[in-house]
């Protein structure tokens, strides 16, 4: 008889240098139920999944697994402990088949050292046909989508019997029809009895898909509830201690004179005849599915792609943008999807991070002055409220909201003029993300102009002044943001024609 | 732990005095990894133990590598040895060295590679003496061999040792006079192989290919000449069918010559070179006069 | 647990650690041999070391970049042969000391355009540089070595000014130069930035390309600067000069602490690291240990130092 609880952490602690990141924090999983973790970044919730999963030892605390005490030591042993994790960044080979990454270090043999394909690969189906998934299992996994390596992912971890399934922020990536198929597996999931635990900062999902919540903050416990005890209200006063009533506090500035200007920019078939106005002072944002072209467009707009045709106007004034330096010097900088291998220099301190792009500021005949430097990182660090001892510690050892204040620092401190935000929010806690809106508020009314692209709804309509949708790397419509809903947007989006609802 | 290693290292690998209070002479070769400077070393150790001195071995880890030596001579410059035994890697570089160990009145004895008298000169600089063979008449003598062997007619090409090296181009030199005197026999290539084995096999293997009908090939040292040797095996040339000498009488190449893969090498006697050296040495300490240059006989080791 | 105050970075602990090191081996030397602690034995150790040392400079630029450079021994060959022709034909020292220096900085900068436009890894572009410079060494000079200069020129090496010996003055001032500018200069900070994330530091809008050219030149420069102090030195530039020292400068920057993933490392450390190697084969040398039981204690400090390093990362984050 398999016990009802399949893993048990009590009074769990860990303590990074200057940081303690887990401090008694209790948490129970039950055999066929979602539950989820929910906290603010830098909360602990991947600090208590890295223990979880073997990545980390814990310095105190204890942890059952079906009943029994044990001491996970590595990532390895955790495995054979029944814990499966599907990590936020995929870790899949790219340039291995889909039933070799399933079997990585495990496949069946013919004879010692000669793998057995046939049975590789009928294995394999067998895993994905349990998912529900079409996918073959001889195509490389560096072709599939995003969706699909996740669910390579998922088999992967049923494959080594995984009776415990973590899964952090899975749908990030996704759009929301691959978001429908997820939920369908992890529900599948549900019925075998594996348990799962589940982060996200979606709450919309929470209440589709989870059973129960535990909330973390600061490192610390908050409490367990069933998910139908809570609402949207309570949880976020659970994760915040504070009422978030004007989640998205929208100031609206007026639109003044057009400050960029794209005229038919084409990039082979990624981008097709993009033209559009951004005005001083607005937030024009774009939204659109995965693959419709938006983070190229930021791309190609900050010079880090070639534009093949088409022309750009700042200020009226044709610019050429052959490298992200050309675009920085015409005012314009781009605040990255992914902050980790695009945004930041881990290794680099907050403070020279903040000061790269704008170093010029600090050079005289190519010396720095590092007092400058300083004082005004400073200044950045107070002003963001950056969570850091000091501008000297290395961005690495920030937490994910810090990091990304950092990453705006830097074109704060650019003194650009034409701000391009690629997922703003993306792995933000919602502290951190009013604070990141209320910043393009300020921005917007000192006559700054933003782009923002997001796939989140409530913050392209809260945020924009007017909305661009892309598909298929066009401009699919425009919409003002007072007529902008939700299902005008996806109506663009999905390409079906729009009819006015009566 | 590092440390306890390096401690033990350094303490198993330390040289310890044989006769305690006894003046200390210091060998520098150019490398240890050859046989030729091995045997000096024997002899070099054989001699110091009969007149009980101690004596101190040392060598860079590469064969060209002057700089490495001069560091070496440097070192022991500053450990204050009684007299420095010195085979150059280099016959000009080291010449600022021995300048050093003038200064430090410490006498410097040159064995097998001499140094360039000119810069010697320019530098004030002295040498005790130099001891070696007749690198020139080693060639010379080798030169005559193959005119004999070939009756005066034939291809001939020449493996050089590393070029601007005094010992190399002595050899040469006196190949290239000795072979003179026999009208029918062309030199038609001489290219460098550095010396080495491996070189002297990749360089040989080419010459095969652009000289396929070449009657002699004459090496300046026996590991160039053995290098041959497996160049022309895997040739599939029949043994013999190159007249192959070289220089040296390294043990392998006297090995070759009675199985007839070689047909005579050159005997250079380090062994003696060395036991002349410590012998030197210890005159010099001793206050004696020693002749400035001392000559090692050089002989031909053919199948008889 | 916390062992170690925040505000120092790990860098300076793993500096001190490599200068405890070397203070170590000194003591253990003095111990071990009446020979080792005098004035002109210091010296004599500072002078050995420095033309490894100043090349290691260009070195440490490099492997922070992420990248490496090979060539570093050939290109002090080649630019040291063509110097010593410049001067035999009887041009100003002057003129002839600045084309061996531009000869440096070309071969090098060769290598950093095929790395930066021919998108060849580093290892590759200046293994075929390592190739070629030597070739182009023993092709210009006929294999033979330029012997002979004059005193002026010799005072590089073997002159003093206030009683210490030039090459420690001029190893002594490429330091203080590269130290204050990895540490204070624009270049510095985006030779930091290009090692730790080329990506990030582009959309930071650092132009990669110059920089990295910059970098692989002055490499390919200091080692041209080593070859004036070494062709000094000998009283000759031979085409075979400075075999293997790119591994001596890489072993002495990766035992001074820059990570060969880029990113991290100063100069000081390489420095360390240079003194380490030459008083460990000073020390050896006045040991009478012998030169075989020399490589297998030099390699073993190499993996030492690096063991080193990855125990103090664990402390460091534990």
């Amino acid at each position: 008889m398999i016990p009802e609880v399949v893993l048990e952490m009590k009074h769990i602690r860990k303590e990074f240098p200057g940081v303690v990141a887990l401090e008694d924090v209790d948490f129970n999983l039950k055999r066929g139920e979602v539950h989820v973790l929910l906290g603010e970044n830098g909360a602990g919730k991947s600090t208590l999944m890295k223990i979880v999963s073997g990545a980390y030892e814990k310095d105190e605390g204890e942890i059952r697994i079906e009943e029994e005490n044990v001491e996970i030591t590595s990532p390895g042993h955790a495995q054979e402990l029944g814990i499966g994790i599907i990590y936020q960044e995929f870790i899949l080979n790219p340039h291995l088949t889909v039933a070799e990454n399933i079997f990585l270090g495990r496949e069946p043999v013919l004879w010692p050292g000669v793998i057995n394909q046939k049975k590789l690969n009928r294995d394999a189906r067998e895993i994905l046909n349990s998912l529900n998934v079409s996918i073959d299992p001889g195509q490389l996994a560096g072709t599939l989508g995003v969706a699909m390596q996740q669910m390579v992912e998922v088999a992967r971890a049923l494959s080594l019997n995984a009776k415990i399934l973590i899964m952090d922020e899975p749908t990030a990536a996704l759009a929301s029809k691959e978001i429908e198929a997820l939920f369908t597996t992890i529900r599948h999931l549900k019925s075998k009895g594996v348990g799962i635990i589940y982060i996200s900062h979606r709450l919309e999902e929470i209440f589709e898909i989870g059973d129960r919540v535990t909330v973390l903050r600061d490192g610390r416990y908050v409490g367990t509830k069933a998910v139908h005890e809570l609402t949207r209200h309570t949880m976020i006063r659970m994760m915040v201690d504070r009422d978030l009533d004007d989640q998205i506090p929208k100031v609206k500035a007026d639109p003044g004179e057009v400050v960029l200007k794209a005229v038919g920019v084409s990039v082979s078939n990624r981008l097709k005849e993009i033209s559009f106005e951004l005005r001083k002072g607005e937030v024009l944002g774009i939204a659109g599915l995965m693959g419709a072209g938006r983070t190229r467009l930021a791309r190609t707009l900050f010079g880090a792609e070639k534009i093949e045709h088409g022309h750009v106007y700042i200020n009226g004034e044709e610019v050429e943008l052959k490298s992200p330096k050309d675009a920085i010097l015409a005012g314009i900088g781009l605040v990255t999807e992914d902050r980790k291998t695009e945004g930041l220099i881990l290794e680099l301190s907050v403070k020279q991070n903040i000061s790269m792009p704008g170093i010029d500021k600090f050079v005289n005949f190519g010396i720095l002055n590092l007092k400058k430097e300083s004082r005004v990182a400073d200044e950045y660090i107070r002003k963001l409220n950056i969570k850091t001892p000091t501008g000297n510690q290395p961005v690495i050892y920030l937490s994910g909201g810090n990091q990304q204040k950092v990453v705006l620092s830097k074109w704060l401190c650019s003194d650009v003029r034409i701000f391009i935000f690629d997922e703003p929010t993306r792995g933000i806690d919602v502290g951190a993300k009013t604070e990141i809106y209320q910043l393009m508020n300020q921005l917007t009314a000192r006559g700054a102009a933003i782009i923002m692209i997001s796939s989140e709804m409530p913050e392209i309509l809260g945020m924009s002044d007017r909305i661009l949708v892309m598909r298929d790397g066009r401009i699919a419509g425009e919409l003002q943001g007072g007529e902008a809903t939700q299902e005008k947007i996806m109506n663009y989006a999905l390409g079906e024609p729009y009819e006015a609802t009566a | 732990m590092l440390l306890t290693l390096l401690l033990s290292f350094a303490v198993q690998g330390c040289y310890k005095e044989e006769f305690p209070g006894n003046p200390t002479v210091a060998l520098v070769v150019k490398t240890l990894n050859n046989p030729f400077f091995n045997d000096m070393q024997d002899g070099a150790e054989e001699m110091a133990r009969k007149l009980e001195l101690n004596l101190i071995v040392q060598a860079a880890e590469r064969e060209i590598d002057v700089e490495q030596q001069v560091q070496i001579v440097e070192n022991l410059i500053q450990r204050r040895v009684d007299a420095i035994l010195l085979a150059p890697s280099g016959s000009r570089e080291v010449i600022p060295v021995i300048s050093k160990a003038n200064q430090a009145g410490i006498p410097v004895i040159i064995l097998d590679t001499r140094v360039d008298e000119e810069l010697l000169r320019r530098d004030q600089a002295e040498v005790a003496a130099f001891i070696g063979s007749d690198n020139y008449e080693g060639g010379v003598i080798a030169a005559t061999y193959v005119g004999e062997v070939l009756n005066g007619s034939g291809k001939v090409a020449i493996l050089e040792g590393i070029p601007g090296h005094e010992t190399a181009d002595s050899r040469q030199r006196g190949f290239l006079d000795g072979i003179s005197k026999f009208e029918g026999v062309t030199v038609v290539t001489s290219q460098t192989a550095n010396w080495e084995r491996s070189l002297g096999y990749n360089v040989f293997e080419n010459i095969l290919q652009s000289y396929p009908d070449l009657d002699a090939v004459f090496a300046a040292s026996d590991l160039m000449a053995l290098g041959a040797v497996e160049a022309i095996a895997s040739s599939g040339r029949q043994q013999g069918e190159i007249v192959v000498v070289g220089f040296d009488a390294h043990q392998e190449a006297v090995e070759a010559v009675r199985n007839g893969s070689m047909h005579a090498t050159i005997a250079q006697n380090p062994r003696e070179i060395g036991q002349a050296g410590v012998e030197a040495a210890s005159k010099l300490l001793n206050g004696e006069e020693v002749s400035e240059e001392i000559t090692i006989d050089i002989g031909l080791v053919t199948q008889e | 647990m916390k062992l170690l105050p925040e505000n120092i970075s790990f860098d300076q602990i793993r500096q001190f650690g490599t200068f405890i090191g070397l203070i170590l081996l000194c003591a253990l030397f003095t111990l071990l041999s009446p020979y080792f602690l005098t004035a002109s034995n210091l010296m004599n150790v500072a002078q050995q070391s420095a033309i490894i040392a100043v090349i290691s400079v260009g070195m440490t630029f490099v492997i922070i970049t992420a990248g490496i450079d090979l060539s570093v021994g050939s290109v002090l060959a080649f630019s040291g042969v063509v110097m010593a022709s410049v001067l035999h034909a009887g041009l100003p020292l002057p003129v002839g000391i600045l084309t061996g220096l531009a000869v440096g900085f070309a071969c090098g900068l060769i290598n950093g355009l095929l790395v930066t436009y021919g998108n060849i890894p580093p290892f590759i572009a200046t293994l075929g540089m390592m190739s070629i410079a030597r070739g182009a060494a023993l092709w210009y000079t006929d294999g033979r070595p330029i012997s002979g200069f004059e005193d002026s020129f010799r005072f590089l090496a073997h002159g003093d000014i206030f009683y210490i010996p030039v090459p420690v003055l001029i190893m002594i001032v490429v330091y203080a130069l590269a130290h204050f500018v990895l540490r204070r200069t624009k270049m510095g900070r985006y030779t930091y930035a290009i090692g730790g994330n080329e990506k990030a530091a582009r959309l930071s809008g650092v132009n990669i390309k110059f920089y990295l050219n910059i970098i692989y030149g002055t490499a390919g420069l200091l080692s041209a600067l080593g070859a004036v102090m070494l062709t000094a030195r000998l009283n000759s530039a031979q085409p075979v000069a400075g075999m293997m020292y790119e591994l001596d400068a890489i072993a002495a920057t990766v035992i001074g602490g820059t990570s060969l993933f880029g990113g991290k490392g100063s100069v000081i450390g390489t420095l360390i690291g240079a003194l380490i190697i030459g008083v460990l084969r000073n020390g050896l040398n006045l040991l009478g240990v012998s030169s075989f039981i020399q490589q297998i204690v030099i390699g073993a400090v190499i993996i030492g130092a690096i063991l080193l390093d990855t125990k103090l990362k664990q402390i460091k984050n534990s």
